[in-house]
C-alpha cells in the first residue's frame, strides 16, 4: 500500500465508529474479501466512494475474478420491451406480493436504498444513513430535488408517511411480516425535510436492507396517497406511465421530472404473459427484448439459444424440505439427519437445475450472504452413515411417510428425486402435489398442508438478509415454522444474530446457527438457485435483481 | 316455430340459472381464500382478514350470491380482485375470443365441408383415405401441441409469423389477422377432421338414399343431384356439429390462448380460477354459457328450417 493510500484509509478510520473500524480490520486481515467488505460496509451506511478508497488502500486482490459481459453501450432512443408474468392481483404497492406486480412497481417507483445483485446497498432516495451505538435507531438523509411523476416535490414527510403506512396493522400491508418486531407504526419520523429517523422495536444490524428494494412494498409514495395506484403509477423513478391495459401490459415514457439521468430509450414496455412458457416463446419470437426472470424448469430452451444472452447470478432463493420434529418418525433427530444425508444434492442441482445453483447446507444461510460461514462442512450424500443412523434409531427397516408440495416450478420433480434418493434406505415417500392455493391453505397452523404436513417442500424467494427466514421458519413462535422446530438455544442465537451490528459478531452467531441446524436437521435445503435473465444479443444495459425487479432505464439496442 | 323457440328459450334459462348456482357455489369450495391468494402465503393473518373485509368475501355465501346474481341481472358484473370492473375484463376478452373463433370458422368450415364431401364422392379411393385418416390424426393431436409445433416452425425457425397472438396496440386490421393466423391454424387442425368426417358420413348416407337414386334414374345429371338433393340433406348433422364447437371456441381455448399469450376469455377464465378472482370467474362462465346457449338455439332453428320433420315433430 502506498503512503498516500495509507493516509487516506487512516483519515477515514478516524471519522468512522468502532463497528466500521472493525470491518476494515477484517478486510485487512483477509478474513473477508473485497465484495463482502463493500456489501457489509454499504449496510452500515459507508458511502461507495469511501468503500472504494478503503478497498484500494488495504484489500488483498480477490483470487477469482469474473469478467464483465462484453456488451456495447446502447444507442439512445427507441423502445425497450420486457416480458413478465402478469401481476396476480391489483397493482397496489401496499398489498402486492407477486413477482409480476413488483416488477411493475419498480418501473416508476423507487426505494430509499437499492440492493443490487451482490447485496450491495446503493443510495437512491436516501443519500446516506447512520445508526446509533446498538443499531436501534437509524437515520437516513433524503435526496434533495426529487419529484414525483406528477411533478410534486418529495420530502422526508413522504418517506415517513410511506413507512408508517406500511407498518400500520389497520392498513394490512404485505410488509407487516417483515416489520414484525422491527418497526412499528409511528416510529418513523421526519426530523426535517431531508432527514428521517427510524426508532426500531429492537436493535437490527441489517435494517437498511429492510427499507431497501429487498422489501418490494417499500416504494416511496406521496404522504396523501389514498390508493388506486393503477390509475397513476405514481413514483419517483425514470419512467412515467403512458398507457396501462390490464392483462396486456404497460407502456412508459421518460419521466420529465426525474432527478437522475434520463432513460436511454424513449419509451419502454412491460408485456404481460399468463405463463412463463409463453414469455419464453415471446423472447425467442422477438416479441420482447428482455425476460427479467426465467426458471430452468420453464426456460431450459433459452440456455442453449444462440440468439439469447443469459445473465445468471447468485440468489438466496431456495426450496425448503421440512421434517416435522414433533411427528413420528422425525421426533428422533437421527432420522432427520439420515433423511438429509440421503438427499443427493449434486443429482438435484445437475438434473433439475442444469447446474444453475449453489449447494445448500440445510440452513437459510445462502452462500451469497456475507455472514454465512463457508468453512462449516458441507453436508454430502452418505448412504452408509444414513443407514447407520436409521438402525440406531430403530428404523433399519425403513418407513412410509407422506410428502406434500405444490405444482410450482420444479417442486414436483424435486419431490420425486427425493423419493428416489431415500428409497435406498427403505424410506417410502407418498407424494401429494396440489395447486398453490391448496398447499398453502389459510397459511395458519391447523388449516394448511404447508404448515401441517409431516414432510413438505416449499418455495422461498430471495431475501437480501436471512433475518425473516431464520426467524419465521424456525423459531418457536415462527409463523412459518412448518418443521415445528422448538429449540430455545436456536431462538436466542437468532435474536443475537439479528441484533448484531458488526460482521464478525454476525458470523460468530451464524456459525453456531449453521452447526446447530446441521445437527438438529429440521430442514433440508438442497440448493439456492441462480436467478436467470434472458435478453437478445443486440440489447445491453438491462439490470434485474433476484427480487424480480428490472431496470431498463439504461438499456437499449446496441 | 314460435312455440319451438319459446320452449328452447325456457329450457335455456333454467339451464343458466342452474349454471349460476353451480358455478358460484363450486367456486366457493376451492381451497384457500381470496385475501390469502392476493397477499400471498407469507402475509400476516391480520392483513388477510382486512383485505377479505375490504373485498366483501367475508360475508355469508348466500349474501354474496344474491348480490352477485342481482348485479348480473342489472348488468353490473362487479369488480375483479385486480381492481378492474369485471365487464372491462370479460367484454374485451369475449370479443377477442370471438375474433379468433370467427377467423378459424371462416377457414375451417368451408375447407372441412369441401374435404368431407370430396372424400364421400371418392369413397374408398386414396384421396378419401388421405382426408379421413389425415383429418382424424390432426384432430387427435391436442391443440396445445399444435400450438407449440406451429410456433416452432413458423415463428422461430422460418420466422414468417409472430409467436404470439396479441397484436401491438394500435395495430391495423391486417396486422391483427396476421397475429391470429397461427392460433387459427391450430383450431383448423383440431376441428377439420371432426367436421369433415360428419360431412363425409352425411354425404355418403344421402348418396345412398332413395331420393338420390330416383333422381339419378330419372336422368338428372350427377352434379345436379349432388348440389340440389345430396348436400341439403347431408349437411344437417354438420350444422349441429359446427354449432356445438362454438362453446369450445368461446371459452374452451385455454391452452391455445395461454401458449399464444392471447387475452381471450379462455385465458381470463384460467387466470381467474388460478387467482380465485371469483367475480370474473363466475361472470365469465355464465356469459360463456349464454353464448353456448344462443349458438345452440340458432343451430336448432337452422336445423328445423332445413329439416321440417324436427319442426313438425316438436309441435305434435
Amino acid at each position: 500500500m502506498s503512503s498516500d493510500a495509507r493516509k487516506q484509509v487512516e483519515s477515514i478510520r478516524g471519522r468512522v465508529d468502532e463497528v466500521e473500524n472493525h470491518l476494515i480490520d477484517e478486510l485487512r486481515a483477509g478474513r473477508i474479501n473485497r465484495r463482502e467488505f463493500v456489501r457489509r460496509g454499504s449496510v452500515l451506511g459507508m458511502s461507495l466512494s469511501t468503500l472504494g478508497v478503503i478497498v484500494a488502500g488495504c484489500a488483498r486482490p480477490d483470487v477469482a475474478k469474473v469478467s464483465p459481459p462484453q456488451t456495447k453501450p446502447p444507442k439512445p432512443g427507441g423502445t425497450i420491451r420486457a416480458g413478465i408474468v402478469a401481476p396476480a392481483a391489483a397493482i397496489d404497492p401496499i398489498k402486492i406480493s407477486d413477482e409480476g406486480g413488483l416488477a411493475v412497481l419498480a418501473m416508476t417507483g423507487q426505494f430509499l436504498v437499492f440492493s443490487d445483485r451482490h447485496l450491495v446497498l446503493h443510495p437512491v432516495i436516501a443519500t446516506s444513513w447512520t445508526h446509533n451505538h446498538d443499531g436501534s435507531v437509524w437515520t437516513f438523509k433524503i435526496r434533495r430535488g426529487v419529484r414525483f411523476t406528477d411533478g410534486t416535490a418529495m420530502s422526508a414527510e413522504d418517506v415517513a408517511a410511506t413507512f408508517n403506512r406500511l407498518a400500520d396493522p389497520k392498513v394490512g400491508s404485505n410488509s407487516l411480516s417483515t416489520f414484525a418486531g422491527v418497526l412499528s407504526k409511528g416510529n418513523t419520523q421526519a426530523l426535517d425535510p431531508e432527514t428521517v429517523r427510524f426508532k426500531l422495536d429492537a436493535p437490527n444490524g441489517n435494517f437498511p436492507h429492510i427499507v431497501s428494494s429487498d422489501n418490494y412494498n417499500a416504494i416511496i409514495l406521496p404522504r396523501d396517497y389514498s390508493g388506486n395506484w393503477q390509475s397513476t403509477f405514481i413514483g419517483t423513478g425514470p419512467w412515467k406511465l403512458q398507457n396501462f391495459t390490464p392483462e396486456v401490459g404497460v407502456t412508459y415514457v421518460r419521466n420529465p421530472h426525474y432527478w437522475g439521468p434520463p432513460a436511454v430509450a424513449d419509451t419502454s414496455e412491460l408485456k404481460f404473459y399468463a405463463q412463463e412458457q409463453a414469455a419464453v416463446l415471446g423472447l425467442q419470437g422477438n416479441q420482447v427484448d428482455v425476460l427479467p426472470h426465467y426458471s430452468v424448469a420453464g426456460g431450459r430452451a433459452l440456455l442453449t439459444d444462440p440468439a439469447i444472452r443469459t445473465t445468471q447470478f447468485h440468489s438466496a432463493a431456495y426450496r425448503e424440505i421440512h421434517l416435522r420434529c414433533d411427528k413420528e418418525p422425525f421426533t428422533d433427530k437421527r432420522v432427520r439427519q439420515a433423511m438429509a444425508l440421503l438427499a443427493d444434492r449434486r443429482g438435484m442441482v445437475e438434473g433439475l437445475l442444469a447446474t444453475k445453483s449453489d449447494y445448500g447446507n440445510d440452513s437459510p444461510f445462502a452462500p451469497i450472504y456475507p455472514s454465512t460461514v463457508k468453512s462449516v462442512a458441507q453436508r454430502q450424500r452418505d448412504v452408509a452413515k444414513a443407514k447407520e443412523l436409521l438402525s440406531a434409531a430403530g428404523k433399519s427397516g425403513g418407513f412410509s411417510v407422506p410428502v406434500n408440495t405444490s405444482n410450482d416450478f420444479e417442486l414436483p420433480d424435486l419431490a420425486q428425486v427425493l423419493q428416489d434418493n431415500v428409497l435406498v434406505a427403505g424410506i417410502r415417500l407418498n407424494i401429494t402435489v396440489s395447486d398453490l392455493g391448496t398447499y398453502y391453505g389459510s397459511s395458519t397452523f391447523g388449516t394448511s398442508p404447508w404448515l401441517d404436513s409431516v414432510v413438505g417442500i416449499t418455495d422461498y424467494g430471495h431475501r437480501g438478509v436471512p433475518n425473516v427466514t431464520l426467524d419465521a421458519t424456525l423459531t418457536t413462535k415462527g409463523p412459518w415454522n412448518a418443521a415445528h422446530f422448538r429449540n430455545p438455544t436456536y431462538d436466542k442465537l437468532v435474536a443475537s444474530y439479528i441484533a448484531a451490528l458488526d460482521l464478525h459478531a454476525q458470523r460468530r452467531y451464524a456459525r453456531q446457527i449453521q452447526e446447530l441446524l446441521l445437527d438438529e436437521s429440521p430442514l433440508i435445503i438442497p440448493y439456492f438457485y441462480y436467478f436467470l435473465t434472458g435478453a437478445h444479443n443486440n440489447i445491453s444495459g438491462e439490470y434485474s435483481t433476484a427480487m424480480g425487479q428490472v431496470d431498463v432505464s439504461r438499456a437499449g439496442a446496441v | 316455430m314460435a312455440r319451438f323457440i319459446g320452449k328452447r328459450l325456457a329450457l335455456g334459462l333454467i339451464t343458466l340459472f342452474l349454471l349460476s348456482i353451480f358455478v358460484f357455489f363450486g367456486s366457493q369450495v376451492l381451497p384457500g381464500d381470496v385475501g390469502r391468494r392476493v397477499l400471498g402465503p407469507f402475509a400476516t393473518p391480520g392483513a388477510v382478514k382486512a383485505l377479505n373485509h375490504q373485498l366483501g368475501t367475508d360475508r355469508s355465501v348466500i349474501s354474496q350470491y344474491l348480490s352477485w346474481i342481482g348485479g348480473f341481472l342489472h348488468g353490473d358484473l362487479g369488480k375483479s380482485v385486480t381492481g378492474q370492473s369485471v365487464s372491462g375484463i370479460v367484454g374485451p376478452a369475449l370479443l377477442k375470443s370471438a375474433a379468433l373463433a370467427l377467423l378459424a370458422f371462416i377457414i375451417v368450415v368451408p375447407l372441412a365441408i369441401a374435404g368431407g364431401v370430396f372424400a364421400a364422392l371418392h369413397e374408398g379411393r386414396l384421396s378419401d383415405r388421405f382426408i379421413s385418416v389425415g383429418g382424424l390424426s390432426a384432430t387427435s393431436v391436442p391443440d396445445f401441441v399444435w400450438a407449440v409445433l406451429l410456433i416452432l416452425v413458423f415463428a422461430l425457425w422460418i420466422g414468417v409469423l409472430p409467436a404470439t397472438a396479441q397484436a401491438p396496440p394500435g395495430a391495423g386490421f391486417f396486422t391483427q389477422v396476421e397475429y391470429l393466423i397461427l392460433p387459427a391454424l391450430c383450431l383448423v387442425f383440431v376441428l377439420f377432421g371432426y367436421i369433415a368426417r360428419m360431412a363425409r358420413a352425411g354425404t355418403i348416407e344421402a348418396l345412398d338414399a332413395d331420393y338420390s337414386r330416383t333422381a339419378l334414374i330419372k336422368g338428372l345429371p350427377y352434379r345436379s343431384v349432388v348440389f340440389k338433393h345430396v348436400l341439403r340433406n347431408s349437411l344437417l348433422p354438420t350444422i349441429a356439429v359446427v354449432a356445438t364447437q362454438v362453446g369450445y371456441l368461446i371459452g374452451g381455448l385455454v391452452a391455445i390462448e395461454l401458449v399464444f399469450n392471447y387475452q381471450g376469455i379462455g385465458q381470463a377464465l384460467f387466470r381467474a380460477a388460478q387467482q380465485k378472482d371469483f367475480p370474473v370467474l363466475e361472470s365469465a362462465v355464465l356469459i360463456v354459457g349464454i353464448v353456448y346457449l344462443v349458438a345452440t338455439l340458432l343451430a336448432d332453428i337452422a336445423y328445423s328450417v332445413l329439416n321440417p320433420r324436427i319442426r313438425y315433430g316438436s309441435e305434435t
